[in-house]
């Protein structure tokens, strides 16, 4: 297991992860989310010995670790893990995997990049920059949690709150667009 | 201004933001962007993107940032006035990840500053797990 923090400061970090084993990196600049098209998290990418995806974005979990704030049950796709790695049984063909992961749109690649300039102005004290850039991004890509969410704690607001269900249901209302496999209960 | 360029890396390089241009010195331009004009083109390392118009990436004997950007293909931000521009990591690496199904390669820092690459782990299979405290 390799867990990347989509997170601003190793400080939001660490509660989280306190006692694991696996290694814990932080992507304060979101590149994960432009180089594998991650729109939401988590997001579990397999990859094998050759740095091959096996099974591309989607919303699973190797261990239970949050299940607290998902919801999602690790064990089916534990299971399917396991089989992969005693086995080497791949979860599903390439042909599907080829084509589960849409690409980003042009104004989904501009949030990103609006993300970066409002996070870098942010943590130079320029809230106002900062705050343009956010507002900018999360217009670009208003269902991209990546964005939306993680901007939320960043500019004063509670990823927890009531913005956060209000945005829940706005991007429940359109069609709870996500870049890869939904969750499902076995792959 | 000193202005900050996010691209691969993060470059801090003096620049001059006019008419809405971010312009850098053409000697700066691989510590902004990591790339460097050559007649050739651009380059960076053994690779060269021939430049159609070079003329057409200067404002002023300084180079337009976004001009760059959009030289190399990549899409670009530029914040002239507060001296902050983004630049895309570029979609053939994404496009490795979502038609190849190779994962692309990157490096990032542990939570005590440490940075790692995805290579570090070859040979081992991988759950790469994205996650938040949001």
């Amino acid at each position: 297991m390799l867990a990347v923090a989509l997170d601003d400061s190793v400080d939001d970090v660490r509660p989280w992860v306190e006692g694991v084993s696996f290694p814990v990196l932080i992507d304060p600049e979101h590149a994960l989310t432009e180089l594998y098209a991650i729109s939401n998290v988590p997001t579990v990418i397999w990859i094998d010995e050759a740095d091959r995806i096996v099974r591309p974005n989607g919303v699973a979990f190797g261990t239970d670790t949050f299940k607290e704030f998902t919801g999602v049950e690790a064990a089916p796709h534990k299971e399917s893990v396991r089989q992969w790695v005693r086995e080497g049984r791949l979860p599903i063909p390439a042909s599907e995997a080829r084509t589960a992961v849409g690409d980003l749109s042009a104004d989904e690649i501009a949030a990103r990049l609006h993300f970066r300039i409002a996070t870098t102005a942010r943590r130079q004290g320029r809230d106002e920059v900062a705050g343009r850039h956010f507002q900018r991004a999360a217009e670009l890509a208003p269902y991209d949690w990546t964005i939306r969410r993680a901007a939320l704690p960043l500019t004063g607001g509670d990823p927890f709150g009531q913005e956060f269900f209000d945005m829940y249901e706005e991007w429940q209302q359109a069609g709870s667009p996500y870049h890869g496999l939904a969750a499902t209960g076995s792959s | 201004m000193q202005a900050t360029i996010l691209s691969d890396d993060v470059g801090t390089v003096e620049a001059t933001a006019h008419d809405g241009q971010l312009l850098i010195d053409p000697a700066d331009l691989p510590s902004a962007l990591g790339w460097e004009l050559k007649p050739e083109g651009l380059c960076q390392g053994n690779v060269c993107v021939p430049v159609r118009d070079a003329a057409a990436l200067f404002g002023d004997d300084k180079l337009d940032v976004a001009a760059v950007a959009a030289a190399l293909g990549r899409p670009a931000i530029v914040d002239a006035a507060a001296g902050i521009a983004a630049v895309a990591l570029g979609a053939e690496r994404r496009q490795q990840a979502l038609d190849g199904l190779r994962a692309p390669s990157f490096t990032l820092p542990d939570l005590d500053g440490v940075p790692h690459q995805l290579q570090e782990w070859r040979g081992n299979k991988k759950l790469l797990v994205a996650f938040a405290s949001w």
